[in-house]
């Protein structure tokens, strides 16, 4: 379970976060929002990536920094880039970022075949669409299965096809105990799987709704 | 060359040859940073034997504006500077492919600790520092009357650990603002020039043929130790608050 108690976060004099409270569930919770909201931010914040200006995020009681190399091994993040280098190969990419989370060759190549990139593994990163440096970049994420998944816009440049195959992955994730916040315009897409519900406006939260057992996704 | 030569679980030392390797291996396919470090020193040193008049000689004066100075103290003089600059301009370079696609944050999440990111980066650094000198030092061999002895080659050794140690934490800290080319060396140059001075000092010695253990028993190569161990403690200290 994840807390965040009075986090705030202002960029020079854009305030980004207003105070938010909030406490976050095991299971997955979309987060919607307009452009400029905070979704990115508030995802930043419990990557560990951001430091905010006031407040404390706790997970299970304990603070969540980067700086914790424990907490780093148990976190998934996939932000507006897709985290790939340019010049290494998908597989590469891949095989990389699970060698340095300490995952095998087999995770790499179950990966690929679930966000449909098996045969298209061996091309270079940048040669990619934006929508399969999506579908690469979600799968980079959850290569190492963690325990906390940070997901922002996995749904931009998909089709149908890729958009289904990225959700796929996001159940095949899910476990007891673990804790995914997707950030997404598209809420068609999330809804269809999803915990609960987050909705930011202004850097405030307006709502916040969790699945009653009788509503339990699919 | 594979950017991933073996599957398994790695610890510090493994991830971060790992990191390393991933550098070159980019670099080997892309040729984005060496290239122009190594035109960019070749362009110096041709000038440099276009200008300088009459150098056959280490030992004579060349009349300076502000006074003279032997050959041998002007070739050095030119060498380190030309090492320098060239440094800088892959330095400011070491950085971009993490920003590109913010594939930093990938890497700023994985469980390892924040010292081999510096490690890794700054032996990527010292490659493209060591096939600069690789190139650029028979270059002046040929061009110029110096000798490239066992003193040399450990004056070389020592610039490198503390240029590569202070210059790969500015270019992290440069990677994070705008004008990043243009804010290494002006974050770098004040708090090089001790090495450098150094550097200078000891090679031009050399140069004129004093016998390397005199020269190594000189205060300057006391300096230069001392510049390195600070620089290598400091950089890798203070890259985990810069980088974050």
């Amino acid at each position: 379970m994840i807390a965040i108690e009075g986090v705030r976060v202002t960029y020079r004099r854009t305030v980004a976060l207003h105070s938010i409270d909030l406490l976050l569930l095991p299971g997955v919770t979309g987060l919607f929002g307009p452009n400029g909201s905070g979704k990115s931010t508030l995802l930043r914040v419990l990557a560990g990536l951001l430091r905010p200006g006031g407040g404390t995020v706790t997970w299970d009681g304990v603070p969540i920094t980067a700086a914790d190399e424990a907490f780093r091994a148990r976190v998934g993040y996939a932000g507006h880039g897709s985290g790939l280098y340019d010049r290494l190969s998908v597989r590469e990419n891949l095989e990389l970022f699970g060698a340095l989370h300490g995952v095998g060759a087999a995770r790499v190549e179950e990966m690929l075949e679930l966000v449909g990139l098996r045969d298209r593994g061996g091309l270079p990163a940048g040669e990619l669409s934006a929508g399969l440096k999506r579908r690469a970049a979600v799968a980079r994420a959850l290569l190492h299965e963690p325990q906390l998944l940070l997901l922002d816009e996995p749904y931009a440049n998909l089709d149908d096809d890729g958009a289904g195959k990225v959700s796929d992955a996001i159940k095949a994730w899910r476990a007891p105990g673990r804790v995914g916040l997707v950030a997404t315009h598209g809420a068609r897409r999330v809804k269809g799987y999803a915990d609960g519900s987050i909705i930011l406006q202004h850097g405030r939260i307006i709502s916040y709704r969790v699945r009653t057992p009788a509503e339990a996704p699919t | 060359m594979s950017a991933v030569p073996a599957p398994g679980a790695r610890g510090w030392a493994g991830k971060t040859l790992l990191l390393a390797r991933k550098d070159l291996v980019i670099e080997v396919r892309g040729r984005d940073t060496l290239p122009p470090m190594l035109v960019f020193s070749l362009a110096v040193t041709l000038l440099l034997a276009f200008t300088l008049p009459d150098t056959s000689r280490p030992s004579a004066r060349v009349v300076l504006p502000v006074g003279t100075a032997s050959v041998a103290d002007v070739l050095a003089g030119f060498l380190w500077v030309t090492v320098l600059f060239a440094g800088l301009v892959g330095f400011a370079r070491s950085f971009e492919v993490e920003r590109h696609e913010g594939a930093i944050d990938a890497l700023l999440l994985v469980p390892l600790d924040r010292s081999g990111l510096y490690l890794a980066k700054a032996m990527t650094n010292l490659a493209f520092i060591v096939a600069v000198e690789l190139f650029l030092f028979p270059v002046f061999a040929v061009l110029f009357p110096i000798g490239l002895g066992a003193g040399v080659v450990a004056v070389v050794v020592l610039v490198d650990v503390g240029f590569v140690a202070i210059g790969t934490l500015f270019a992290a800290l440069a990677a994070q603002t705008r004008s990043r080319e243009l804010m290494l060396p002006v974050l770098a140059f004040p708090v090089l020039v001790p090495v450098f001075i150094a550097a200078v000092e000891l090679t031009s010695d050399l140069f004129l043929g004093r016998p390397t253990g005199v020269v190594v028993g000189a205060g300057w190569f006391g300096i230069l130790v001392a510049f390195d161990l600070i620089y290598a403690v400091v950089g890798a200290l203070a890259f985990e608050y810069v980088i974050e």
